[in-house]
């Protein structure tokens, strides 16, 4: 391969880890050799996944409703796998290669049509938990579940049943319209868990704007504080935000709450902060 | 020897396919909706993800990849399809916010692995056009054409950068090994 058909050659499978191919693209990348084009696209692919990985942002959590859907499909692929695997000897863990003639056949046969109605089921099942309207005479009476405790008996409960939990006040960040930010943090070291209660922390439009907690640590760096999770506030008056810190942090010395675009932010550039609380002792 | 998730699927492990969703759901699902902009589009899309995850469950191979950035991978060849179907290209939110931010958040690499921290590192060994063609093509989805459009590079650089940089990011990483003989020619920025 001479230097500009070794450019191309990484052009298009640069742009297929990144892109996928046009049908042209494709009929050009399969004129080299299929061998090494599929081992070096292999690993490209991987790379394009973990650079993609290095910028996600925190992950959001999948609709409930979702995951059932998915788990429901879930279920039909390991029974349809399992069907597949106890027809087809040679996928089971006591598989004997001694089956042959008719009832070799027959076995291989029947292995291949389970798997098939298998594959026809779960697809009917996505089709079917994607498209059509849900029965509502099918689902089950809801049981009866514990009522969920607010944020605010949440931070009773933990400050109660923790001996050692760090406490700190809020006061104002460097936004001149927050300067009656009053309320306190709490967090517990064991349990990684704390909450945030304000009084005069202002309304935020969700559309514009987010709230995001950072939480200076002593094992992260200053320059690099750990992301508490992002909130908005819907209503004035007193609130308490639970903290969900994608670290775990240990002996925090400082908290801030810096004003972000919705979904919050890499890096802030810390130039809206609303409030900072700094410890001063542990309870 | 402790079974990754992928390979207790693999063996029919019903318990594994909701361990898989608790702990990959959110990954798959903030993908899906970075890639596709789009609610209902991200749900069908993460569905069917997960049927391909399934299925290839039996193909992870740890050696060759955590099982966080081969899930990445999954989904992400599955979202390349569903643009291309759609011929829809995704726009970033803010051009601005996006050319601005570093690879530098502490948290990150707890979510997603210690590849992610390696790719992380080796972008930051890159030209910072490079970087931010990457940046914009892989995690924005932007076009070559749309980031020559944003950014004034032109067309050509773009794809250049994007070949180098990929490239460049694969050998810091050591993944180059992966992919049998190394063909070194141009690799380099």
């Amino acid at each position: 391969m001479n230097e500009e058909q070794n450019e191309k050659f990484f052009d298009l499978l640069a742009q297929k880890a990144i892109y996928g191919l046009d049908e042209n693209e494709a009929r050009e990348l399969a004129s080299f050799d299929a061998g090494t084009t599929e081992l070096e696209f292999r690993s490209l692919e991987l790379t394009a996944a973990a650079i993609h990985l290095a910028g996600l942002e925190a992950d959001e959590q999948m609709p409930s409703f979702l995951r059932e859907r998915i788990l429901d499909s879930g279920e039909e692929f390991i029974r349809s796998q399992r069907a597949e695997s106890f027809q087809s000897p040679e996928k089971g863990a006591n598989a004997s290669s001694s089956t042959t003639g008719t009832y070799g056949s027959w076995f291989g046969w029947t292995g291949w049509a389970t798997a098939a109605l298998a594959s026809v089921a779960l697809a009917v099942n996505i089709w079917s938990t994607r498209l059509q309207p849900i029965d509502m005479a099918k689902v089950p009476t809801p049981v009866e579940t514990p009522r969920a405790l607010s944020p605010n008996e949440l931070r009773e409960e933990l400050l109660r049943s923790e001996s050692n939990v760090y406490k700190a006040s809020w006061g104002a960040g460097n936004v001149k319209e927050f300067s009656n930010i009053s309320g306190d943090i709490v967090w517990s070291e064991a349990k990684q868990t704390g909450y945030m209660r304000f009084r005069g922390l202002p309304v935020n439009d969700a559309e514009k704007t987010c709230y995001q907690l950072w939480i200076f640590d002593k094992t992260q760096d200053k320059a690099t504080p750990i992301d508490g999770g992002v909130f908005n506030v819907q209503n004035e008056g007193e609130v308490i935000i639970p903290i969900t810190a994608k670290l775990r942090a240990l002996g925090p010395e400082m908290f801030a709450i810096t004003i972000e675009k919705p979904g919050g932010v890499v890096v802030s550039k810390r130039e809206k902060i609303a409030a900072l609380a700094k410890i001063e002792t542990s309870l | 020897m402790t079974q990754s998730i992928l390979q207790r699927i693999a063996n029919g492990d019903q318990a594994a396919i909701q361990d898989c969703l608790t702990k990959y759901g959110g990954l798959v699902w903030s993908i899906a909706r970075k890639m596709l902009r789009n609610s209902d589009d991200a749900e069908d899309a993460v569905q069917e993800i997960f049927v391909d995850v399934w299925k290839n469950a039996e193909r992870f191979d740890e050696t060759k990849s955590s099982e966080t950035t081969f899930i990445a991978m999954i989904a992400r060849r599955r979202l390349i399809d569903k643009i291309r179907f759609s011929a829809r290209r995704i726009s970033a939110d803010s051009l601005d916010d996006v050319l601005l931010e570093p690879f530098t958040r502490a948290d990150k690499d707890m979510q997603t692995g210690l590849e992610a921290q390696q790719a992380a590192e080796a972008m930051r060994n890159l030209r910072p056009e490079q970087q931010q063609v990457l940046r914009l093509s892989i995690i924005q989805g932007m076009s070559h054409q749309e980031i020559s459009d944003a950014t004034g590079m032109p067309l050509g650089t773009v794809k250049t950068h994007a070949r180098r940089g990929l490239l460049q990011v694969r050998e810091l990483m050591g993944l180059d090994s992966l992919g049998g003989p190394q063909l070194s020619q141009g690799v380099r920025a």
